[in-house]
């Protein structure tokens, strides 16, 4: 259409784009893996277990650090101005979520590197001998550290959801479940990205914990679409703009991307493959990975989903 | 706050000549691509032959409660003494968390400077002079009344008191300061 008022393309309302929701999945699978492993840690120790070398906490000490840092990359290049990242650090306007979350990332970061050279501790001072000091500072403090960890990776799991919420002119987005819906996700990733590392790289036995960290997924299932249905729910409750936002889920690509995406891989293939799936698969290393990449595809694809569709209804 | 500068627009006077949008171009050098004020022709409304057009002004409404000012990480996105919502581009990093929050979707990424832009009632050139912004000067059917809305005597004012007056998206509580005077055939419709 020709107007007489000029360009609208700085009027689209989908402002942030796939690298947002990628970095909020990264975030999302790094502090999820992180509340598995240390989680899994104090149950072991609880029952006077060894925790020493478990596959999936080896795991975690290889997909939290990985994940956060790439996702810090990505939400830093995105900036139109990378260069000047730095400011962020500098000044913090505490009304923000943003600068919370900053702070949170700035203390989560290296302490999870503290948690992987801990795990790891062998390799790293094979090659690095000279943080042989740090690292033995570190193994007394460690109990701390994880205690530490573990609130801030709930903090960072949560704040990427009240990050979204705080845009108070989308409905989909400025709901109190987001940030509940992306820890309990950001759960399932971190579960789903620890057991397949684990399998791929650290398992020799076939069952090797894998299973205790099973046992967490139905309750994490439950509260996803537990979440999921009450934001649904609320919409339709909340008035003519909300509810127009409930075509998100009922037409158009991301629709698609919700139900088969969200639903389908992240909520139904995991659910009804561990109902369903004969005893004699379920410690096989293609199931377990068939599994757990369809679980981690469901939360990217929940990510996507919440990132477009919820920029894209607009009251 | 000593200030408390409004904006009215009066959706009666408007003709939708975009001569605002032009004289804020040239004001304010704002790139060819973006704008920072646009006067959107919406409709027709009505039932044949009562058809009229809505006239929305789409600008910065420099909220009291501003959405941007509030989500910035770095205190980039600012309020000054006189109450206008401003950016220090020094301090911003360009994370599009304010143009993402702003409720009226009027804040956009300058290409030259990297950084959110916006109107800011001409503060720096003309304000600062004493002088109304570009797009009231201009304005031919004088559709535009700005000013300093605590000054009782002002010409906003008055016009305030005397008319009827909506703001957009009110139950969002960022309390814009643009006032927008209905047009008669079309009612409020915020
Ligand atoms: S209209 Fe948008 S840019 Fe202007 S003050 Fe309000 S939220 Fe900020
Ligand atoms: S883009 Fe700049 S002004 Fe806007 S929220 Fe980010 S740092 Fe603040």
């Amino acid at each position: 259409m020709n107007n007489i008022w000029g360009s609208m393309e700085q009027y689209d309302p989908v402002v942030w784009n796939w690298i947002i929701a990628v970095y909020l999945f990264m975030a999302g699978l790094s502090a999820g893996s992180m509340l598995v492993a240390i989680g899994l840690k104090w149950y072991k120790k609880s029952r006077g277990l060894p925790t020493e070398g478990l596959p999936v906490i080896k795991a975690a000490a290889i997909v939290a650090p990985v994940s956060i840092s790439l996702g810090m990359a990505l939400l830093v290049l995105d900036l139109t101005k990378p260069f000047e990242f730095y400011h962020i650090l500098l000044n913090y306007n505490l009304t923000s979520v943003m600068a919370w979350g900053v702070l949170a990332l700035l203390v989560y970061i290296p302490l999870v590197f503290v948690f992987a050279a801990l795990v790891f501790e062998k390799q790293v001072l094979k090659y690095a001998p000279w943080l042989a000091g740090i690292l033995k500072v570190c193994r007394q403090l460690e109990n701390s550290i994880h205690k530490l960890i573990f609130v801030l990776a709930i903090g960072v799991g949560a704040y990427t959801g009240f990050l979204l919420s705080a845009l108070i002119s989308y409905p989909i987005l400025n709901t109190a479940i987001l940030p509940a819906l992306f820890l309990t996700s950001a759960l399932s990733a971190g579960s789903a990205g620890n057991v397949l590392v684990a399998t791929l790289f650290f398992s020799k036995e076939k069952s090797d914990c894998i299973d205790q960290v099973h046992r967490i997924e139905y309750p994490v299932a439950f509260n996803e679409a537990l979440c999921l249905v009450l934001l649904f729910v609320g919409l339709n409750f909340s008035g003519p703009a909300a509810q127009g936002a409930l075509g998100a889920i009922t037409q158009g690509v991301w629709a698609s991307v919700f139900w088969i995406g969200v639903v389908g891989l992240g909520l139904l293939v995991p659910v009804l493959s561990s109902i369903f799936a004969p005893k004699s698969w379920r410690h096989t290393k293609g199931f377990l990975i068939t599994v757990s990449c369809s679980t981690i595809l469901g939360v990217l694809a929940l990510r996507h989903f919440v990132v477009y569709a919820g920029q894209s209804y607009i009251s | 706050m000593t200030k408390r500068y409004v904006l009215v627009h009066d959706e009666n006077k408007c003709i939708g000549c975009q001569a605002c949008n032009v004289a804020c171009r040239s004001e304010n050098n704002v790139p060819e691509s973006v704008t920072r004020l646009q006067v959107r022709i919406e409709g027709p409304y009505g039932n044949f032959p009562h058809l009229h057009f809505k006239y929305n002004r789409v600008s910065c409404e420099q909220c009291e409660n501003a959405p941007c000012v509030k989500v910035c990480p770095t205190g980039a996105a600012y309020v000054n003494d006189d109450g206008i919502v401003s950016i220090n581009e020094n301090k911003c990093v360009g994370c599009l968390y304010c143009v993402a929050a702003c409720p009226y979707k009027v804040r956009f990424i300058n290409p030259e400077t990297r950084v959110p832009d916006k109107c800011d009632f001409c503060k720096e050139s003309r304000l600062a002079r004493g002088e109304q912004p570009a797009c009231v000067t201009v304005c031919p059917t004088q559709a535009l009344t700005f000013g300093d809305a605590n000054d009782l005597t002002s010409e906003v004012r008055k016009v305030l008191d005397t008319k009827p007056s909506y703001q957009q998206k009110v139950n969002l509580g960022t309390e814009p300061r643009v006032y927008r005077i209905p047009s008669r055939r079309g009612g409020i419709k915020a």
